[in-house]
């Protein structure tokens, strides 16, 4: 069963300031995903990766627990959006060429639920 | 005397805009050491705009201001003088490594959201609040170097200690830090603003490892600022680089048609880099440069950068892709600096692409190989954009990362160890970060998490509505009176508000980068209000 689920991003929106206005509003960006991050893991990064994030030096595929959740959810925006700055490229040209015909296949996921769930399958395998 | 003045009363270069008449850096001066009312900056605006009622009008530029998070900020009570949130009783030590913007901002709104805490700030530079937006502003020969220089003693917000001196060393786990390797410091709560260090030693041929302000910078002058390589990153550089460009014209106007053209190069390295807009508006300020001067066609102009790609969000990538060809300026991707000799001038970069690699059963795709080759290029003028990183100090540090940035949940900006470490500014590892925009958002989420963290003895802050969402600002200068303001946050999506179309080139943008950031930065920020 393929379960529809969807991430709310919040972004901050502009406000019109004529008032005392100290927050910034929210506007909500919906994103629906075809597969569960889990069924991401499963159905795809596994296979490199390996069951608990370790990796694969034979395809010189690099481990995916050997970081917090926090810097995991770093590199994984770097991957998915081919850098982080404006001309200063990525620091994963091989998988950020990889993650975009995932990406067509329907491997796509949110990066911090992605981090969250490595972070899972790290602490798991101690 | 005033050089915007000076460049002003020559013939307009470009006949879609009117160049502001009048140049504020008296008005600078004279506001500086006083409380600024919030419409004077307004009304700074405002009054050129009536100078020029055949292109915008009063009402219509309050409009542009009113759907842009930044200029809408111009307008709001919030601006300056407006309280902050609400006042907490909270007590606790907290120590801030770092006080230029993003650490002296930070010390003023907590002192002013919680007066009972103990606050000390660790600085050891004197020139550390300095404005280093506007180092673009004097590269291209719109302000001088006197319009940046701001004194660190100045801004140190009443009843915060300052202790001049550097961390050396940091033990989060005992929750101190050594100051100038004897003198140890304890905390309650931490928040790292150290910024970042500009790494011209990691280019073969240039030297020094510094910051923008760094008093001893003489390593790096030695290839810096002079035969023909430049940079404004620094800002004794950005002075030396109105000089090169002035050189650069002179050189230009002794060319004949026929000959081959000058070369003018613009880098942009493959790390993460502080205002990812600079490389290019110091572009475009030669290119207008050149212009006025009556010279562009003797040089070309080629953007050399590590990425693929001009802006991460699309929308941007496009426009300044359309403003590159109005300009005839040219551009290589994938092409990052790693060599330069000032002797022959030649620039060597590595050129990197990807091949088609072997069938991938797992990924069910043909894979890729990385290639690249050395490519020397010549050059008359060429702006180098330093590698960047995290100060060794930092990155070496159990608060650092391997790739030496402090690791933090990016919407809380707390450290991803120490739940009582925050982090924000250069040193931070969030995705397109790194400016001064950046900051103005981080700094008022640090605070109300820091005291958040206190008030509720450090248990986990991921609840609170306090939230980065990774709002920045790129005001791109893209000639002498247009800019191109692109703010924008992670969700890669321009953030002013429909209908203005955000990728438009501007002249009130102009005004707004001209009058309106500095004082908004050294009058409302520093003093943790804006």
């Amino acid at each position: 069963m393929i379960k529809q689920i969807t991430t709310i991003t919040l972004a901050t929106a502009a406000f019109l300031a004529l008032t005392a206005c100290s927050g910034g509003e929210k506007a909500a960006t919906a994103k629906t995903y075809k597969y569960t991050t889990v069924q991401v893991y499963e159905k795809s990064c596994i296979k490199c990766h390996g069951a608990h994030g370790e990796g694969n030096p034979a395809k010189k595929t690099p481990a995916l627990n050997d970081r917090t959740a926090g810097e995991m959810a770093q590199d994984l925006y770097d991957v998915k959006n081919g850098g982080t700055n404006q001309s200063s490229g990525t620091d994963h040209e091989i998988m950020e060429h990889n993650m975009q015909k995932l990406i067509d296949k329907g491997y796509d996921y949110d990066v911090d639920s992605m981090a969250e769930f490595l972070s899972y399958l790290a602490k798991n395998q101690k | 005397m005033c050089i915007l003045d000076t460049i002003l009363k020559e013939k307009p270069i470009e006949t879609t805009y009117i160049k502001p008449q009048s140049c504020k850096i008296n008005h600078f001066i004279k506001m500086q050491g006083k409380t600024m009312e919030k419409n004077e900056i307004l009304e700074d605006i405002l009054a050129e705009v009536d100078k020029h009622p055949e292109l915008m009008s009063r009402r219509d530029a309050l409009k542009f201001m009113s759907v842009s998070p930044v200029a809408a900020s111009i307008l709001a009570s919030t601006t300056v003088g407006a309280a902050t949130a609400v006042a907490s009783d909270v007590k606790g030590k907290v120590v801030i490594v770092g006080g230029g913007l993003a650490g002296m901002s930070t010390a003023a709104r907590l002192k002013s959201s919680a007066s009972n805490l103990d606050i000390t700030v660790i600085e050891p530079n004197e020139l550390s609040t300095s404005y280093q937006p506007g180092q673009t502003l004097v590269g291209g020969g719109i302000w001088p170097k006197s319009e940046l220089v701001y004194k660190r003693d100045d801004y140190v917000p009443s009843g915060v200690t300052l202790v001049k001196g550097s961390v050396t060393s940091f033990d989060p786990e005992n929750n101190k830090v050594i100051v100038d390797g004897k003198d140890e410091i304890s905390y309650d709560q931490m928040i790292v603003a150290t910024g970042l260090m500009l790494n011209y030693a990691a280019i073969d041929g240039l030297t020094g490892v510094i910051t923008s302000t760094s008093p001893d910078n003489a390593e790096t002058k030695k290839t810096v600022g002079h035969d023909g390589v430049y940079s404004i990153y620094f800002q004794d550089g950005s002075e030396d680089t109105w000089t090169g460009i002035e050189e650069l014209i002179a050189k230009a106007k002794k060319w004949k048609q026929g000959e081959p053209k000058l070369q003018a190069l613009f880098t942009h390295p493959n790390t993460p880099i502080k205002c990812g807009g600079a490389p290019k508006k110091i572009m475009y300020l030669t290119h207008a440069q050149l212009e006025k001067a009556g010279v562009r066609e003797a040089v070309e102009l080629t953007f050399y950068p590590n990425g693929g790609k001009m802006f991460g969000v699309p929308e941007y990538h496009e426009a300044i892709v359309s403003q590159f060809k109005t300009r005839g300026f040219k551009w290589n991707y994938a092409h990052n600096l790693i060599k330069i000799d000032q002797a022959t001038k030649t620039a060597t970069f590595n050129h990197h692409w990807k091949e088609k690699g072997e069938w991938d059963e797992d990924l069910e795709e043909y894979g890729v190989e990385l290639k690249n080759e050395e490519v020397a290029v010549p050059f008359d003028f060429i702006h180098v954009t330093p590698p960047m990183k995290a100060p060794d100090v930092v990155a070496h540090s159990k608060v650092g990362s391997s790739k030496g940035w402090v690791p933090v949940k990016k919407e809380t900006l707390q450290h991803v160890k120490y739940k009582n470490v925050f982090s924000l500014g250069d040193v931070v590892a969030v995705p397109m970060g790194k400016t001064g925009g950046s900051a103005r958002k981080q700094y008022k989420v640090i605070v109300n998490n820091v005291i958040s963290a206190l008030e509720n003895d450090q248990k986990a802050i991921d609840s609170t509505n306090s939230k980065y969402a990774g709002y920045t600002v790129c005001p791109l200068v893209t000639s002498i009176g247009t800019v191109m303001l692109a703010e924008f946050n992670w969700t890669k999506k321009p953030t002013p508000m429909v209908p203005l179309d955000p990728t438009q080139e501007r002249w009130i943008w102009w005004l707004l980068k001209v009058y309106a950031l500095k004082p908004m930065t050294q009058y409302g920020m520093l003093a943790g209000r804006a």
